[in-house]
């Protein structure tokens, strides 16, 4: 357990010892106190974004980049340097064929993969955005076991989370095509493979919500009845309490794969592309043309969408719904016959925006918990652990941000914005000052609670 | 009532549907003999082939608990670990599977042992014939 340790309160036994000195002791106390799962926590964050595993530069976080919610989308892929390891097949002349397609990679934010095998470089690939690592706590198990990457079977070995560093180190950090390990990479040790798991289950919510909220928003609110209605929207069923676990009356059955039409999608950008995009047959090789479900709490903020960045905006993600493509798949399909009138998803414009506004106010709500969150962590480091409590008030900075853009773009609760802008420029103030950081970051606090204010009632 | 039936109806036919969870197997093939995470040392077979029976399509192991036969499917998966020799590993066949070579088997039920799903055979540079990845 960590202590908060605040200069003022710190006050000595009877008063024998001065105040910085008890401050001090008790800062190097919280210190030693940080648990055996908070030190791999931190070991494996530190493997995750530093670690190159001797291939060609690339990092977990050359993908999962900390500042870009561990996902890639053009618009942030568009800010790296030339020399950025993402970029590598455009430098590196052992990987400049077959590796990646960097048309596609710039312009849609995707990445190649050899899930069918390495038989036929130049034809056999799929195309495929990079998933978030937000809450792999609640979306990895199934019955049938772990379930990872877009078609739910992304790891080697025995398929768990924790072997999938070994299948990325072979696929995206390798020097050559010919991947040899301990030439072209090094596979990470044991040590380092529980570091990492450790750290990605650390990544965001550890528990889902519990659905309905008491929202405020009158548009966000009738999204949640929609998306609750299993004779409208439907979405609950597969994406329980906006999760990634499907749940069809019987209680939570984990997270599940399905066909839902994707790869039917006309009009695709890769496809508009003229690059050669292989279709993506999903679970297995030969798949069997079904996908993971993922979770819909962080989707606002982690567009483009679906496991070919096939639609941009998550207003388009849920017309997809409602769309000829998913309508006649296997997984539309068993929604209709479970339809007394045999339908599928229908749903009108109002009520598609509306679902989206739900999903938006959910993300932000997700975004202000963590927010907040950090800030509190960031006042537990007290004076002497300036540096670290500075990083936590910056990845707080970017959860607000977060929140800021997926309200606005959806033209969600000014109120509630204008908080969370008050927040951030007390958030700024807290990074810079050495002396008021705890007072600004507790009114940065108070700011975020304010918002939230405006998206939900308080219980 | 029609609700319950639906509900019935669509769990069938959701379950009829459910995929099975899975090991990615094309990276897998890079993994050297005795290095996959959560199967080496825990539910595969390490050992040298005893002898191979193309007919059958078997093969006999000899493992720390003795010699064990292992069949063979259109889906079992060969590959040639030469990692040793610092080249690249190939996909293999039943004709690279012989006597005296180190293999590691992975089996597609692990409690019941008995159909591989992969096999990784230790070669060296002249390696039997084998496709090219």
């Amino acid at each position: 357990m960590e202590r908060r340790v605040r200069g003022r309160l710190a006050v000595g036994p009877a008063g024998v010892l001065p105040t910085p000195v008890v401050a001090a002791c008790l800062v190097i106390l919280t210190a030693c106190n940080a648990s055996p799962s908070q030190d791999l926590v931190a070991k494996g964050r530190q493997i995750f974004f530093n670690e190159t595993f001797q291939g060609n530069g690339r990092t977990c976080g050359t993908c999962h980049p900390a500042e870009n919610n561990l996902t890639l989308d053009p618009a942030f892929i568009a800010t790296l340097p030339p020399n950025d390891p993402l970029f590598v097949a455009e430098f590196n002349p052992d990987l400049r064929k077959n590796f990646e397609n960097p048309r596609l990679m710039r312009q849609f934010g995707l990445i190649l993969e050899n899930l069918d095998g390495f038989a036929d470089l130049d034809k056999k690939f799929v195309m495929r955005g990079v998933p978030h690592m937000l809450g792999l706590r609640t979306s990895v198990d199934s019955p049938q076991g772990p379930r990872t990457g877009w078609s739910g079977d992304g790891a080697p070995g025995d398929g768990s989370l924790r072997s999938f560093a070994i299948g990325a180190v072979i696929q995206h950090f390798t020097k050559t095509l010919n991947r040899i390990p301990g030439q072209d990479f090094r596979l990470p040790t044991e040590e380092e493979l529980d570091a990492i798991e450790a750290f990605s289950l650390s990544l965001g919510r550890q528990q889902d919500l519990t659905l309905p909220l008491p929202l405020t928003g009158i548009v966000p609110k009738r999204g949640q009845e929609i998306f609750l209605d299993n004779s409208l929207g439907k979405c609950n069923r597969c994406h329980a309490n906006a999760g990634a676990n499907a749940n069809f009356g019987g209680g939570n059955i984990g997270n599940a794969n399905f066909n839902t039409g994707v790869e039917n999608l006309p009009d695709q950008p890769a496809d508009l592309s003229g690059e050669l995009n292989p279709p993506d047959d999903g679970f297995r090789a030969t798949g069997d043309g079904t996908f993971n479900t993922p979770p819909l709490v962080e989707a606002a903020e982690t567009g483009p969408f679906f496991h070919n960045n096939a639609i941009e905006t998550i207003e388009g993600a849920v017309a997809f719904y409602d769309g000829e493509a998913f309508n006649s798949s296997p997984a539309g399909k068993l929604l209709a016959a479970a339809d007394p009138n045999g339908v599928g998803i229908e749903l009108d414009g109002t009520q598609i925006v509306a679902i989206a506004a739900f999903l938006r106010v959910i993300n932000a709500l997700e975004n202000i918990r963590q927010s907040v969150e950090l800030l509190e962590s960031s006042r537990s480091k007290g004076i002497v652990r300036r540096t670290e409590a500075k990083e936590l008030i910056t990845r707080s900075l970017n959860e607000t941000q977060d929140s800021i853009r997926v309200l606005e773009g959806g033209g969600l609760h000014p109120e509630a914005v204008a908080h969370l802008r008050e927040a951030q420029t007390f958030a700024k103030k807290a990074a810079r000052s050495l002396f008021f950081r705890d007072r600004l970051t507790k009114q940065a606090i108070e700011e975020h609670n304010k918002a939230r204010a405006q998206l939900v009632e308080s219980s | 009532m029609h609700k319950l039936l639906a509900g019935v109806a669509v769990m069938g036919l959701w379950l009829g549907c459910l995929a099975q969870a899975h090991g990615q197997q094309m990276t897998e093939m890079y993994i050297p003999i005795g290095q996959s995470p959560g199967v080496s040392g825990k539910s595969s077979l390490a050992g040298a082939i005893e002898w191979v029976n193309p007919q059958k399509h078997t093969l006999a192991v000899s493992g720390p608990s003795g010699i064990q036969e292992i069949l063979l499917t259109d889906r079992t998966r060969i590959w040639l670990d030469r990692t040793q020799a610092r080249l690249p590993n190939l996909i293999g066949t039943q004709a690279n599977l012989h006597k005296g070579l180190k293999v590691e088997v992975k089996f597609r039920d692990a409690d019941k042992k008995r159909v591989a799903e992969w096999i990784k055979v230790q070669v060296t540079e002249s390696g039997a014939p084998a496709r090219k990845p």
